[in-house]
């Protein structure tokens, strides 16, 4: 990975330290906002993203919150911070951008569609981190309009204060229903060709009971009232409580083991995920990650029962 | 079959037995309890109790009251945490002597294969002359853990120095902590039951319903047949008044398994084969076998029906479907063919584990696949066909049952008393193949053989090996 | 299986309460304890005025061989000795008008018999090529000992050994015989004869462990009086394989354990089962000795609703499994160190039962294949031999009702039921090697029922 960011906006915002989530979703749903995007008011005429890089540095790992997030994901116990969790760290940087009140896109009601994750190297747990987010690729979806969140955590090397990317992830984002004139539609805007499911033999069955959303927002931070109980899932139109998307990713990720310190691994890895149907809990996930160490997994998670595609992606070992 | 070629995993070392100075481990007698099923007859018997009953039945036939013996290895897959010294208490509670040693060993369901192989090579190594090895388990009394939330509450409240410590180890306690965990037969890393995973198996492999019944039939009748012919006369000992395994169903047919709903892979794309008829229940139960050199055993006027050959060990990469849960015997068995120059051809008795019909059919069809053998095993070709009217010739874990750990020592003691009466009608050397699948993708053949005195029975293996030993050709078995 | 009515009427209200209400007082029999005295006092040899055998059987107790441990004694002394067994030689009797003296010297004596004493008669047996009055002064004595059993007190036994054929005094069987009645190990034998015929037998090297060496075969023996003979036999000695149905393995396990014995589950109808207890005795223990058929089941019904089923099991299991065993015994080679066969039959093969003609046909089978099996195993002094149990306390006669259970209970001179082990002791003392005299018999283990002979 390079170490010359393209793309990322040259005015820095420095925040005091890494946002709470908590606050974020508040001031995003909640009245009294400014601006509540999306939401009524005026709508910006000339869409277009902030041009700001938002950053927080000292960035460490608390153990305690490490363990957590291992024992919860079925990572090992040790001193290697997992890409998932890499994540949950560095994620409100990009949410506290996503809340500006000139994001072109309403927080409330966006849909996590992707999420690509690249690790150099192996990141330790003492290592003091610094996190950069931006927001880019604004444009047309056929459901709404779509928007990338690029974050990049950097790390020292070598002795003095040279840093380089370690982690890099990038969240597409649907804003379902919403459209933005002057949206160019140079990114992906026609609709994939959704093949039929079929789906393959499974290698694992995920029994995800009704409190696997708000286990995962304990490690996450990620309260979202959708994640947290049937209740406060229907205010939002679910059915009930809906499993976060990157709590099944950050499992495939554990359970392909890549990406984990060992004998000849770098640490390096691709991670990916594409969101299909949302996993309503509690429910049993079909699960089938197959590959081999070497060349990598590919994995997709279904519903048994209905056969319905709920999310599929990779793990590959990357060049470090 | 599509898959990926992997590393072979058959690769022939020089043969392990026997050893430089012609010692060798044979095989006295065995005894079990019947099999009960779950919440039967032994409901209220802990592994504990089990175990020491199957003991005391050994001691009872072959007069071991008091006697010290060189070790006692045995173990249970489902095992009380006060249990961490299973073994040696059951010793002390049985009439062998308290002096005798005794560990715990767990290797799933392949538990007392292992045992039986381990005490082995520490006979033929001469570290011990005598040796029981076999396992005990229960579902009826497995232990019931707290949840992992109220664990680590109550240990860092433990560990906690102050009351308010303590106090906040609790506070993040949730009512759903307080209900307790039940033990988990599912694989740990996959969440899929062993029969998920078999069912994943089965319709990979294209095993039909059909054959799967008609193989749990035989189990049935084969097991029905042996007790009525007293063939298990020596080799169960009942206990809490269950005289044959509760499981037993002398009178099943392939019509009548056939009309059971399936249970596993309901929910895959093919349709649904294995059934509660062609798996086996879950079950309590015990077995020890008595092994030991040939020399204790002459000096003691016990009998020797077998001795143990060579065993092997697989295991399987399952963990992302590159193969079957339960296929590492298929790995195995290869292995330990190739070091000791074996065909399937050579063996007058296949005992594999009935984990479930579709596992054993499995088997043998990856064994007669030219395609899986060369890409997957490393061989030529196919490694062959077994004889069906050699398979499990006196029923196995379908009729019987399995209690995990108990299945190894049952069927070594069944395959030894098989070669020996084979023998005794023939007067040449039987062989008998044993695999057994275990969880974790674990696999365990091991190869028997008659082994009646030497100086009585010319040609055996056991003379031939001292004449010539280590030739490791077939003549010389 | 307790009875609480023996222990009841010898406490001291319950036993001044049976004297007034003149209701039975069965006396507590003096059972086989270690270290116990053979007698419970000195032992009173009588005989017919000047007999030289009654000296001669005096003699026999007291030397090394009769094992020197008693107190003998030729003439009571008029003092008060409790006595513990009078010995009535009367083997030189040759009218009826000799048995007067002794009888009457003992009728002297009979008071002072010691609780738990015991009277021992020792005669010839009345053959027809006998003298007119030697045979009536013989066959006399049969009379007598049957009476005076019955009027004996307080657990105190009468039983009588009967010399025959060429067997004389000097027998071993006599001194084993002998030995057998005056010790506890005959608790519950009560009024009867035991014909000693021939000269076969060596006394042992210790009367306590007289089986040392000997491997014995019992059947039955997971429970009841099976696992009581196991028991017995191997404390006096021998290395025992305790045989039952495979269906009875625990409780043999445990058996087996208990004695240090081993275990062999089963089927004795099955057509090798000689073949296969040889070969278990043989090649576990070296050799095999003693073959205990105690095996035996009930499948009562009056002969009018007898069904083939119930008879046929009966008689396989009591009689045809024994006969069949018996064959492959006499065949092998193994079977011929002064070999021991001790069969089980039943008062109701001597005196019938109501609802057991099936039962009854195969103990009085047991009788007749022990008459006839004896002579087979003569010459290498072999014998074969029944134990006929009347009453006795197991698991199966505990099912009985209670009143039914009471009146049996009592219907014996004894007043009482006996214990598994009173039957054992009977069946060791028959298989000890000392007891090779005494052929095709049936010794009965039954306080002298009242039913039968």
């Amino acid at each position: 990975m390079d170490v010359d960011l393209p793309g990322r906006p040259s005015t820095v915002k420095t925040l005091p330290g890494v946002p709470g989530l908590g606050g974020l979703y508040a001031r995003a749903v909640l009245p009294g906002w400014p601006r509540l995007p999306g939401r009524g008011g005026e709508e910006p005429d000339d869409a277009s993203l902030p041009e700001v890089t938002y950053r927080a540095a000292d960035v460490v790992a608390d153990p305690e919150h490490l363990v957590r997030y291992q024992r919860l994901l079925g990572e090992p116990v040790d001193d290697v911070l997992p890409a998932g969790f890499v994540h949950v760290l560095a994620f409100p940087v990009a949410m506290a951008l996503m809340v500006r009140p000139d994001f072109p896109l309403p927080l409330a009601g966006m849909v996590h569609l992707a999420n690509t994750v690249t690790v150099a190297r192996t990141i330790r747990s003492d290592e003091r981190l610094e996190v950069h987010a931006w927001a880019r690729g604004l444009v047309p979806h056929p459901r709404g309009t779509q928007v990338e969140l690029v974050t990049e955590v950097t790390a020292r090397y070598g002795a003095g204060d040279a840093m380089e990317v370690v982690w890099r992830g990038v969240s597409t984002y649907l804003a379902k229903g919403v459209t933005r004139s002057g949206v160019g539609a140079g990114g992906s805007a026609a609709a994939p060709a959704s093949a039929p499911f079929t789906p393959p033999m499974p290698t694992a069955r995920w029994a995800l009971d009704a409190g696997t959303g708000r286990r995962y927002a304990a490690v996450s931070g990620d309260r979202n009232p959708i994640h947290l109980s049937a209740l406060t899932a229907k205010a939002f139109g679910f059915p009930r409580a809906i499993a976060h998307g990157m709590y099944t990713a950050a499992r495939a990720l554990a359970e392909s083991g890549v990406g984990r310190a060992g004998a000849g691994r770098s640490g390096a890895v691709e991670w990916t995920v594409e969101f299909a149907k949302p996993v309503l809990l509690p429910s049993s996930v079909a699960v089938s990650i197959t590959g081999d160490e070497a060349s990598g997994f590919e994995y997709v998670g279904w519903d048994a029962r209905r056969g319905k595609e709920h999310f599929r992606g990779h793990v590959t070992p990357g060049a470090s | 079959m599509p898959r990926s070629p992997q590393t072979p995993t058959t690769t022939p070392r020089p043969p392990a037995s026997p050893t430089p100075d012609g010692r060798e481990a044979v095989i006295v007698g065995g005894n079990r309890i019947p099999f009960a099923r779950a919440g039967g007859a032994y409901a209220d018997a802990s592994n504990q109790d089990m175990l020491t009953a199957a003991l005391d039945g050994l001691v009872a036939r072959f007069g071991l009251q008091d006697a010290r013996i060189g070790e006692v290895v045995a173990g249970s897959v489902l095992k009380h945490s006060r249990d961490f010294n299973l073994v040696r208490e059951s010793v002390l509670g049985s009439a062998l002597s308290p002096q005798t040693p005794a560990y715990d060993l767990q290797q799933a369901c392949a538990t007392g294969l292992e045992a039986v192989i381990g005490v082995s090579n520490k006979i033929r190594l001469g570290q011990i002359d005598s040796a029981i090895a076999g396992g005990a388990d229960t579902i009826s009394d497995a232990p019931i853990a707290v949840s992992e939330g109220l664990r680590h509450a109550l240990l860092k409240a433990s560990h906690a120095k102050s009351l308010g410590a303590r106090m906040k180890a609790f506070a993040s306690l949730r009512p759903a902590d307080l209900a307790p965990a039940t033990p988990r037969t599912d694989e740990p890393r996959t969440g899929l039951s062993m029969g998920e995973h078999q069912a994943i198996t089965t319709a990979t492999w294209g095993i039909s319903r059909e054959d799967q019944d008609a193989l749990a039939a035989a189990s049935h009748q084969h097991l029905a047949a042996a007790y009525d012919a007293g063939f298990f006369d020596d080799l169960v000992t009942p206990y809490l008044g269950l005289v044959r395994d509760a499981n037993l169903r002398p009178d099943s047919s392939v019509e009548k398994l056939a009309k059971l709903p399936p249970v596993f892979g309901t929910s895959l794309t093919v349709p649904a084969t294995m059934t509660a008829g062609n798996s086996t229940p879950l079950t309590d139960g015990a077995s020890v076998v008595l092994v030991a050199s040939r020399d204790w055993a002459q000096a003691h006027d016990l009998p020797v029906l077998a001795r143990v050959v060579d065993g092997e060990t697989a295991a399987v990469d399952f963990v992302h479907g590159h193969e079957g849960l339960l296929m590492a015997p298929v790995h195995a068995v290869p292995r330990l063919l190739a070091r000791n120059s074996l065909t399937l051809d050579d063996f007058d008795f296949f005992e594999i584990h009935e984990a479930f019909a579709a596992t054993v059919l499995s088997t043998l069809a990856a064994w007669e696949d030219a395609e899986y053998c060369r890409t997957e095993l490393g061989l030529d070709g196919p490694l062959g066909t077994v004889d069906r009217s050699r398979l499990n010739v006196v029923g196995s874990s379908l009729a019987a049952g399995h209690p995990f750990a108990a299945t190894g020592g049952r069927i070594v003691a069944t395959a030894a008393k098989l070669v020996a009466t084979r023998a005794a009608e023939t007067g040449q050397v039987a062989r008998a193949l044993i695999s057994i699948c275990a969880a974790g993708g674990l696999g365990v053949a091991a190869i028997i053989e008659s082994a009646a005195d030497p100086s009585g029975q010319p040609g055996s293996g056991a003379s031939a090996d001292e004449a010539a030993p280590a030739t490791g050709s077939d003549g010389a078995w | 299986m307790s009875d609480t009515y023996v222990s009841l009427v010898n406490g001291g209200l319950g036993r001044s309460v049976a004297t007034k209400l003149g209701l039975p007082r069965p006396g507590v029999l003096r059972r086989h304890t270690p270290d116990a005295p053979l007698a419970p006092g000195p032992v009173l040899v009588l005989g017919t005025p000047a007999s030289t055998e009654a000296d001669a059987v005096a003699q026999l107790l007291l030397s090394a061989d009769g094992g020197s441990d008693l107190d003998v004694r030729r003439a009571a002394a008029g003092d008060a000795t409790r006595w513990g067994a009078v010995v009535v030689v009367l083997s030189d009797v040759v009218h009826p008008s000799d048995l007067a003296a002794p009888m009457l010297e003992l009728s002297g004596v009979l008071r002072s018999l010691a609780p738990g004493g015991r009277v021992v008669t020792i005669s010839r047996a009345a053959a027809a090529s006998d003298s007119p009055a030697v045979a009536a002064a013989r066959q006399g004595v049969d009379g007598i000992l049957r009476s005076l059993a019955k009027e004996l007190r307080a657990g105190s036994t009468a039983n009588g050994i009967v010399l025959s054929d060429g067997a004389d005094l000097g027998a071993p069987s006599v001194l084993a015989a002998l030995r057998f009645f005056l010790s506890p190990r005959s608790a519950f034998v009560d009024g009867q004869l035991l014909t000693v015929s021939s000269t076969a037998g060596t006394a042992p090297a210790s009367w306590d462990r007289p089986l040392d060496g000997r491997v014995a075969v019992v059947t039955g023996a997971a429970r009841g009086i099976g696992a009581a003979i196991a028991r017995t036999l191997a404390r006096d000695g021998a290395r025992v394989v305790v045989v039952d149905v495979p269906a009875a393995g625990e409780s043999l396990a445990a058996v087996a354990n208990e004695i240090r014995g081993t275990a062999l589950q089963l089927d004795i109808t099955a057509a090798d089962a000689g073949a296969t207890i040889i070969d278990h005795a043989v090649s576990r223990h070296g050799g095999l000795d003693v073959v205990v058929h105690n095996a035996g089941i009930t499948r009562d019904k009056l002969l009018a609703n007898m069904t083939p089923a119930l008879w046929e099991s009966v008689l396989a299991v009591n009689i045809s499994a024994q006969l069949a065993i018996n064959e492959a015994l006499l065949a092998s080679p193994a079977f011929t160190h002064a070999p021991r066969i001790v069969s089980l039959a039943s008062t109701s093969g001597i005196a019938g039962n109501r609802g057991q003609t099936n039962y009854a046909a195969s103990k009085g089978g047991v009788i007749g294949m022990v008459r006839a099996t004896g002579p087979l195993l003569a010459d290498v002094d072999g014998t074969a031999n029944a134990v006929a149990p009347g009453f006795i306390e197991t698991e199966m006669t505990s099912r009985i009702p209670f009143a039914t259970r009471e009146v049996a209970r009592r219907l014996n001179s004894l007043q009482q039921a006996g214990l598994p082990v009173d039957v054992a002791e009977a069946v060791a003392f028959l298989a000890s090697p000392a007891a090779g005299g005494i052929n095709g018999t049936v010794l009965r283990v039954c306080g002298q029922n009242l039913v039968g002979a």
